[in-house]
């Protein structure tokens, strides 16, 4: 529903100066980020620890935006038809293909990399070099899959959220996995085929920005949880996790009820690693009662060894009376 | 003259029926689903009812399947513990308004648009989520989990979460934040803003 992916443009000369920076910073980063649940209201500062810089940024894009972007988006709707638009955004969304399938594979998804691969035969085939989503019309879904899932899924935690110049909302792991992506995509090694692309996402960004700006009450805020939230869902491939969730209503909800105290973070990756694909709320919620069974039947093993030494006490003092 | 009688027995025992299902509790996915066929029907005629018209059909349906001071609660986390017992009640009231105006504001024409059950899922604490997806032709669906939880009045709507946005967390993150930056009253100013917005378009 808010598409605010679409949002992300294209500067690959940016993107170099954040791989840099996040070699540098990838390792410390990681560790800063994970929330530790006993600290009050602390979603903003583990999750966001740059949020004056992100907000000034965020500030500069929308002014960007408003002067920049929109009226030059605005102008390619104008002038466009509506069918060329959308066989524009098939293209794009074609050339994305091939590294979709490179991240199926990278995630051990082989059945939908076949799947995506004849996705991406098909309409680059049948579909006029991408124009036409013929593979949609004969049920083939499209799946959204990128590097910065993949290192999801292998584990990488999701770093400081971080908005960037005309790139917009990411996260460390998600900026720098970009560059695989842009990488993968053939579109990049193309002269001005990136300023297209810039300009037909931001045309279709146009409902999710205009949503922001009804609904908002801090856009920033809201920006940066609906972008956090989105990708998580990506990550876990769209599984409602509604168990994970409702750990939060439940604690927010007696939290409410009860007294100020702890105050759990609502999004993303707060648990850190994902494992695979696999459902990470099971894994996640099993993964803690594992925890609590471990520790109570080492404490049941203690008791039985002490039991035990003593009956073995007993039986020592016995057999040194019978001597 | 006999067979008026009888149908008109007919239809008394029919209403009687009626009357009597009516005040059994609805099931969590029947509170959902008659949400939805209101907003339905207040889509579809959204033009002839005007922004207020819509307001007026909608508050009540609101009202009745969410749990709105609930929600109003959660979404201010522990600020609420601070605000007065004045503030508590401005701040549920506005907040009302606010949820009901954005649905007004939101759903105000019809496109074709069906909403289908997918599934129920019991979770921890005697929640239960209803899975459901808004179908809009010529886009992709989109995925709806509505969080329930059970009050004294029936099943109640306490989390609604859209292709994986769960709209409790981003509002609590949302007014937390304005909270922190701006107050009570910069919140409640923030709130009558945006009402006022949706009440214009």
């Amino acid at each position: 529903m808010l598409d605010i992916n679409t949002q992300s443009s294209t500067n690959i000369l940016l993107g170099k100066v954040l791989l840099i920076a996040s070699i540098i910073s990838l390792l410390p980063g990681c560790a800063s980020t994970e929330i530790r649940p006993d600290q009050p209201s602390s979603a903003s500062v583990t999750i966001d620890p740059y949020e004056d810089f992100n907000r000034s940024m965020y500030g500069f894009n929308m002014g960007l935006d408003k002067y920049l972007l929109k009226p030059v988006a605005d102008g390619y709707k104008f002038i466009t038809p509506r069918f060329m638009q959308t066989g524009v955004s098939n293209f794009f969304n074609n050339l994305k293909g091939i590294n979709v399938v490179i991240n199926d594979m990278l995630q051990g998804k082989f059945e939908q990399g076949a799947a995506d691969t004849g996705r991406f035969l098909t309409n680059t085939t049948i579909g006029i070099g991408g124009f036409v989503d013929v593979a949609s019309e004969l049920g083939l879904q499209s799946n959204v899959e990128d590097f910065g899932q993949t290192l999801a899924v292998w584990g990488v935690n999701q770093g400081p959220y971080l908005v960037l110049p005309i790139m917009g909302p990411t996260t460390l792991r998600d900026g720098t996995a970009s560059l695989f992506d842009r990488a993968a995509n053939p579109g990049s090694y193309a002269p001005m085929v990136g300023v297209l692309e810039g300009i037909n996402d931001r045309a279709n960004a146009d409902g999710a920005l205009n949503f922001i700006n009804e609904a908002a009450l801090d856009p920033y805020v809201f920006t940066r949880e609906s972008f956090l939230q989105y990708r998580s869902n990506l990550v876990k491939d769209g599984l409602l996790d509604s168990k994970e969730h409702d750990f939060d209503i439940n604690d927010a909800v007696d939290e409410a009820i009860a007294q100020p105290g702890k105050s759990p973070a609502p999004t993303a990756d707060k648990h850190g690693k994902l494992s695979g694909a696999a459902k990470p709320s099971k894994t996640l919620a099993q993964g803690s009662d594992a925890f609590d069974d471990m520790s109570k039947s080492f404490e049941r093993a203690e008791y039985q060894f002490e039991k035990a030494s003593a009956k073995v006490d007993q039986l020592s003092k016995k057999k040194r009376r019978k001597h | 003259m006999l067979r008026k009688i009888y149908v008109g027995l007919l239809f008394l025992a029919l209403s009687g029926l009626a009357g009597a299902v009516g005040a059994d509790e609805l099931s969590a996915r029947q509170v959902v689903e008659q949400f939805q066929n209101q907003l339905i029907d207040v889509m579809k005629r959204g033009k002839e009812l005007g922004f207020k018209g819509r307001y007026d059909a909608l508050e009540a349906a609101v009202k009745n399947s969410h749990d709105l001071p609930k929600i109003a609660r959660i979404v201010v986390g522990k600020e609420w513990e601070g605000f007065t017992p004045e503030q508590q009640a401005r701040f549920e009231e506005e907040f009302s308004r606010l949820s009901i105006s954005a649905y007004a504001h939101n759903f105000k024409e019809y496109t074709g648009e069906s909403f289908n059950f997918v599934s129920e899922e019991e979770t921890g604490r005697g929640g239960v989520v209803i899975h459901s997806t808004l179908s809009i032709p010529g886009e992709k669906d989109v995925r709806f989990g509505y969080m329930m939880k059970k009050k004294d009045e029936g099943w109640r709507i306490i989390n609604i979460i859209a292709d994986g946005v769960s709209d409790l967390a981003l509002k609590r993150s949302e007014y937390t934040s304005v909270l922190s930056r701006h107050g009570f009253d910069g919140l409640i100013a923030k709130i009558t803003e945006r009402i006022e917005s949706y009440e214009k378009q």
